[in-house]
């Protein structure tokens, strides 16, 4: 969600520089994923800073607006904050016909004001620039007055045209098939499941997710009714879903928002039509709110807190967060009962009291400690982990190299019923793939330096009747694949050791290398020398005349003798990391490598090349 | 070339998994498995997931054809649950400490930083006061011996149906600070539901991707490697 720093700063002026209040939400409510400098068009040389932070799940009913998090703000750094109510001046309220009927339970409250006399232009400043700030575009001013209500205090609002729409407003569930022309021109066919404001003939909206074209407020639009609602939040996760639409409305709603809120934004969006129609005329504001969101209390101990924390907190320190975050408590003995206030649906158990000193207090007051549980604990060797741990050293140990591959296949028994992959399907062996790695690998290994490629694989397979730990392991002749039950034999299980790694510390030096991704050329080149004559020394002239494309070698891989002479046969592997190397060149460098060898100067009487 | 037995090369995944589970079992933490084809009890509804959790969408899970309530898991926390209903079925009581290594999935687009299967590295310990102080002991002590002993851990707020409070662990290493994993103290929710009295009884959890890990620990640039059954890979 994008908070504007300036906007922030209207309620709590003691707000900590940008920065140090990047560091604030990260160790004490949320992720900042990004810190944005702007300029701030008001103001000559102005500038406003966005941030766009990760509200958590179990905080958007109450942060995912400036306000929310501007309360937040002044009780966690304990500083002012400046509370608007008495700012938003009360328009004077005419006696009103408006009817308001809510036919679903799905509406939790409705609040309907008729105004009258308004005028319809463009928004003042302020307006514009706070809207910019939350990447949104001034449409006119009645619109802009709502989508800065829902920005300032979270609760999305919405305003008809009265004159285009008949009677009294309904709130309902649609009917199967009935439909909508949306107000951007798409016509939706709607099911019962979806929850709609309507008036005695049509729909006028999708509740909460869209409004329709019918009663559009446009530039001659006089009068208006404004919406202030709660609807329940799956209802509208679902029908928005079901219409692929994602709004800033949307995204409040389904994350249930407090119908105790509806009161204020009222009363904010009301003073805002007023700041920028002053001829208006206000009606009663009529409010349909069937049942009355409870009053819940809490009870938590200092003990208990202290006791999931590991952090040994005072009766006082607890106290003073409560009243930094204005909540009503009583206090015996350390158990605490709090009045939750109507907003904070996020605190439920006593585990939500903890998380909420700790956070507030800072994790990084609690020091590690070393836990109990290991005089009574005593762990025991799990027997599926140490089958593969003891299969895997004796497949390594014969000279088996490991690979994985992918569990998602063409074909198998198991389906998955959606998948990002055109693979669809769970192996039912291992042994498939293991041959394509086989292939693969086989290409390659002269870069490996062995003269057969050997690979295993331990991994789950899937079948009709469930799944099974298997293990593939072979060669280019063959490849055996059978269960790990199988492989195992019962003298493994009498070894006690598990042969486990301990971490290694060489890795500075030992980081990976990818490799080129152009072919390699292998070249062998043998030698006869006199008796006597080390295989090093032979190796020292390749080496001072192969250049630097060799990735591999010169590497010994046969040596016999043969008289008073001894062979020694050499083999280069040569890769850029840039071009594919050319036959011509890498002959070049093998000529040079053999006349060296060959040449008198080099060793006093020039050896033979085979 | 010479004629001794030439040693396989392991794959750096297992390497990684390896010496995760050696410091933890050090540690005092018992090796636990679990299945990878799970009913959504494990893998959802027992963590303490609503039903219309956004997790539970198919775009993010893949849920498995003919066989309606079953998902590939999408974290090891499924082990959590089939090990308390055991411990508890088999009339044991707590403290335990459990670590669970094992392969998970996702259904997502992949790319360097993605794939649709994983890694993932569980942790969890349930007494009479395991706390928060025992979590940064043992998350400490294992990153001080996995990434060496100039490494440390930062906690911040987070959220997971299965814990509260919820953390964002970060990890410093070579000067540079990385987010790296989850956790908090076990819901009380998730202890009920596998007959643990959460009156008597807390703990921790806490999970990471072992690929994100070894990528970090050896300069590995892209997950998809891991899975390619190519033995250049195997280079450690």
């Amino acid at each position: 969600m994008l908070i504007s720093y300036n906007w922030l700063k209207w309620y709590i002026p003691e707000v900590p520089e940008p920065e140090k209040l990047a560091e604030v939400f990260s160790y004490h409510l949320c992720e900042v994923e990004s810190l944005e400098k702007i300029p701030d068009k008001l103001v000559a040389n102005g500038e406003d800073a966005i941030f766009d932070i990760n509200i958590l799940p179990n905080r958007a009913h109450d942060l995912l607006s400036h306000q929310g998090v501007a309360r937040e703000l002044a009780s966690l750094l304990n500083i002012r904050f400046i509370d608007p109510m008495p700012k938003y001046k009360i328009p004077k309220s005419q006696p009103t016909k408006l009817e308001i009927a809510v036919k679903s339970e799905k509406c939790r409250r409705y609040m309907g004001r008729i105004v009258r006399n308004i005028k319809v232009g463009p928004s003042p400043d302020w307006v514009v620039a706070d809207l910019e700030a939350m990447g949104q575009r001034s449409i006119n001013n009645i619109v802009d007055a709502a989508n800065i209500v829902m920005f300032d205090c979270g609760q999305p609002v919405h305003a008809f045209d009265l004159d285009k729409m008949g009677g009294k407003l309904i709130i309902r569930q649609a009917k199967n098939g009935e439909n909508l022309i949306t107000l951007d021109n798409r016509d939706w066919k709607l099911k019962s499941s979806d929850l709609v404001i309507a008036d005695k003939e049509h729909v006028l909206a999708v509740a909460g997710i869209k409004g329709g074209k019918k009663p559009e407020v446009d530039d001659n639009t006089k009068n208006i009714i404004l919406e202030v609602a709660n609807f329940n939040p799956t209802s509208i996760r679902k029908t928005a879903q079901a219409f692929n639409i994602a709004t800033d409305a949307r995204k409040r709603f389904e994350n249930d928002l407090s119908p105790e809120l509806g009161s204020f934004a009222m009363q904010e969006l009301s003073s805002l039509i007023l700041e920028m129609c002053p001829d208006a005329s206000f009606e009663e504001i009529i409010d349909v709110y069937p049942e009355k969101q409870e009053t819940r209390k809490l009870s938590f101990g200092v003990e208990k807190v202290s006791k999931i924390l590991g952090l040994n907190i005072s009766i006082k320190e607890i106290e003073d967060i409560l009243k930094r975050y204005c909540f009503e408590y009583k206090e015996n003995n350390g158990k605490f009962e709090v009045v939750v206030p109507p907003m904070r649906l996020d605190l439920t158990i006593e585990e939500d009291m903890a998380e909420e000193i700790g956070r507030i207090l800072g994790y990084d007051k609690v020091n590690p400690k070393v836990p109990k549980v290991q005089d009574t604990w005593k762990p025991k060797q799990n027997e599926i982990y140490s089958k593969i741990l003891w299969a895997r050293q004796k497949l390594l140990n014969d000279g088996y190299s490991e690979v994985m591959t992918y569990v998602f296949r063409d074909q198998g028994e198991v389906e998955v019923l959606a998948s990002a992959s055109d693979k669809k399907f769970l192996r039912t062996n291992l042994s498939d793939a293991l041959k394509v790695s086989m292939n693969l690998n086989n290409i390659n290994f002269y870069l490996f330096g062995v003269l057969d490629t050997k690979i295993f694989e331990i991994g789950t397979i899937f079948k009709k009747g469930g799944e099974e730990m298997h293990i593939a392991y072979g060669d280019k002749k063959e490849i055996k694949e059978t269960s790990l039950e199988q492989f195992i034999s019962p003298e493994f299980m009498r070894e006690k050791v598990l042969p486990l790694g301990s971490p290694r510390q060489d890795l500075e030096e030992h980081k990976f290398k990818m490799w080129s991704l152009f072919p390699f050329i292998a070249r062998d080149v043998a030698v006869w020398v006199p008796e006597g004559v080390k295989s090093e020394e032979v190796s020292k002239i390749i080496k001072e005349n192969m250049g630097d494309m060799v990735i591999r070698g010169p590497e010994l891989f046969d040596e016999f003798k043969k008289g008073s002479q001894v062979s020694y046969a050499f083999r280069l592997v040569f890769q850029s990391c840039e071009r594919t190397l050319t036959d011509p060149e890498v002959n070049e460098i093998m000529t040079k490598i053999t006349n060296k060898i060959k040449d008198k100067k080099t060793n006093g009487i020039g050896w033979q090349v085979r | 070339m010479s004629e001794e037995k030439k040693q396989g090369k392991e794959h750096p995944l297992s390497i990684v998994i390896n010496e995760a589970v050696k410091i933890f079992t050090d540690l005092g933490f018992e090796v636990a498995t679990g299945p990878e084809l799970e009913d959504e009890w494990h893998n959802f509804d027992a963590l303490n997931f609503p039903k219309d959790h956004p997790a539970r969408d198919m775009q993010d899970t893949f849920f498995i054809k003919d066989k309606p309530g079953y998902v590939l898991r999408t974290h090891t926390s499924n082990t959590q649950i089939h090990f308390m209903e055991k411990f508890v079925k088999d009339g044991r009581k707590p403290p335990f400490a459990i670590v669970v290594p094992g392969k998970v999935f996702r259904n997502e687009a992949t790319d360097a930083g993605h794939e649709m299967q994983f890694y993932q590295l569980e942790g969890l310990m349930i007494g009479e006061n395991v706390s928060v102080a025992n979590m940064k002991w043992a998350l400490l002590e294992f990153f001080k011996r996995f990434l060496g002993e100039d490494a440390e851990i930062r906690l911040r707020p987070s959220f997971f149906p299965f814990v509260e409070p919820g953390f964002e662990v970060d990890v410093k290493h070579n000067g540079k600070w990385m987010e790296l994993l989850g956790a908090g103290m076990v819901h009380p929710n998730v202890l009920k539901n596998c007959g643990i009295d959460p009156k008597k009884y807390q703990g921790f959890a806490f999970g990471f991707g072992l690929d994100r890990v070894a990528m970090i620990k050896f300069g590995i640039p892209d997950i998809r490697l891991f899975y390619q059954g190519d033995l250049r890979l195997n280079q450690f």
